[in-house]
């Protein structure tokens, strides 16, 4: 399934994840909609996810609340766009 | 080498790096999980300014590494101490901190040449931080949670009193009048800074990684400000 959400964010999320979990660009230019994420890529635990949160902020000049942090957010890549993209156009 | 120096709480290990006389540069590592992420790029960055004969050290701070403190015991202010006792134990060379994340929150008690500080931050972003892996974790993580417990606080798998988290509140990168200080950031951040280089922060990394073209950049930096500062 493709993602939904404007190129910037999409390459965004992409270069923050290969940056923050150590991803080859290769591996992360695979992820589709449905690849899953957490529970799925062991790099990511409770350091890697506030590292992703805060990368996104950074880049796309967003702030992100810690009560709006849960599972499913992070559950697959396209989740985590769709959270990113509603984010950046707030 | 490893060196050792004595702090009023007790003895603490000492990695030294380079010639015995000289400037020398005593690194403050991030806080806690940070610190293992970053620390390859630290050794290699020090490796690389003992190559252009400036000396180095990179001390453990009570409760971290080979400490026979637990974690739990550590407060920020022990920090403070062990940090400038361990400048003491440098004698009287030039001594500049290199200050690194958090680090740069412990700086403020020796007597420095000048300050050097990659990605500093205040201790209310470090609390952030915090409350965020907590959050991340799955823990409740509200300001009561962190400041009202009885027992260490779990932080990225550290143990961490709410004592020494108390002791971030208010605190801040010191930038004292007359000392050279000087600000170097890392990627995307767009917080003032006197030089930023685009490079993945090593304290994000999930798994540590060497990263010898930024190690190189950073010690590079490093070695031609405090050949200004010595004018």
């Amino acid at each position: 399934m493709e993602v939904q959400a404007s190129k910037d964010v999409v390459a965004t999320v992409r270069g923050v994840l290969a940056d923050v979990l150590g991803l080859s660009p290769e591996r992360v230019a695979g992820f589709d909609a449905e690849t899953p994420l957490f529970g799925a890529l062991p790099e990511l635990d409770s350091m890697a996810v506030a590292g992703v949160l805060t990368e996104l902020e950074d880049r796309l000049g967003i702030l992100i609340e810690d009560d709006e942090v849960d599972g499913e957010m992070l559950e697959t890549f396209g989740q985590l766009v769709a959270f990113a993209d509603a984010k950046a156009r707030a | 080498m490893i060196d050792y120096y004595d702090w009023p709480g007790g003895r603490e290990a000492m990695l030294r790096f380079g010639p015995a006389d000289g400037p020398v540069v005593l690194v403050a590592m991030p806080f806690w999980e940070e610190a293992n992420r970053t620390r390859a790029v630290a050794v290699a960055m020090l490796r690389r300014l003992a190559d252009r004969g400036i000396g180095g050290a990179l001390p453990d701070w009570p409760g971290t590494g080979e400490s026979l403190i637990a974690t739990e015991q550590a407060s920020i202010m022990q920090w403070r101490d062990a940090h400038q006792a361990a400048a003491e134990a440098l004698g009287d060379r030039p001594c500049y901190a290199v200050s690194i994340r958090g680090g740069a929150l412990i700086d403020g008690f020796a007597l420095l040449a000048g300050r050097w500080h990659l990605t500093p931050m205040t201790g209310e972003a470090v609390l952030r931080d915090v409350i965020r892996v907590r959050a991340a974790a799955g823990l409740r993580g509200d300001e009561h949670g962190v400041f009202g417990a009885e027992s260490p606080v779990r932080v990225a798998g550290n143990r961490v009193s709410p004592h020494f988290l108390a002791g971030l509140a208010g605190a801040e990168p010191y930038d004292q009048p007359g000392v050279p200080r000087r600000v170097v950031r890392l990627g995307h951040d767009r917080a003032p800074a006197d030089r930023t280089i685009d490079a993945v922060p090593p304290w994000r990394r999930a798994e540590p990684q060497e990263d010898p073209e930024l190690a190189a950049l950073l010690a590079d930096d490093i070695a031609e400000w405090i050949a200004s500062c010595e004018g």
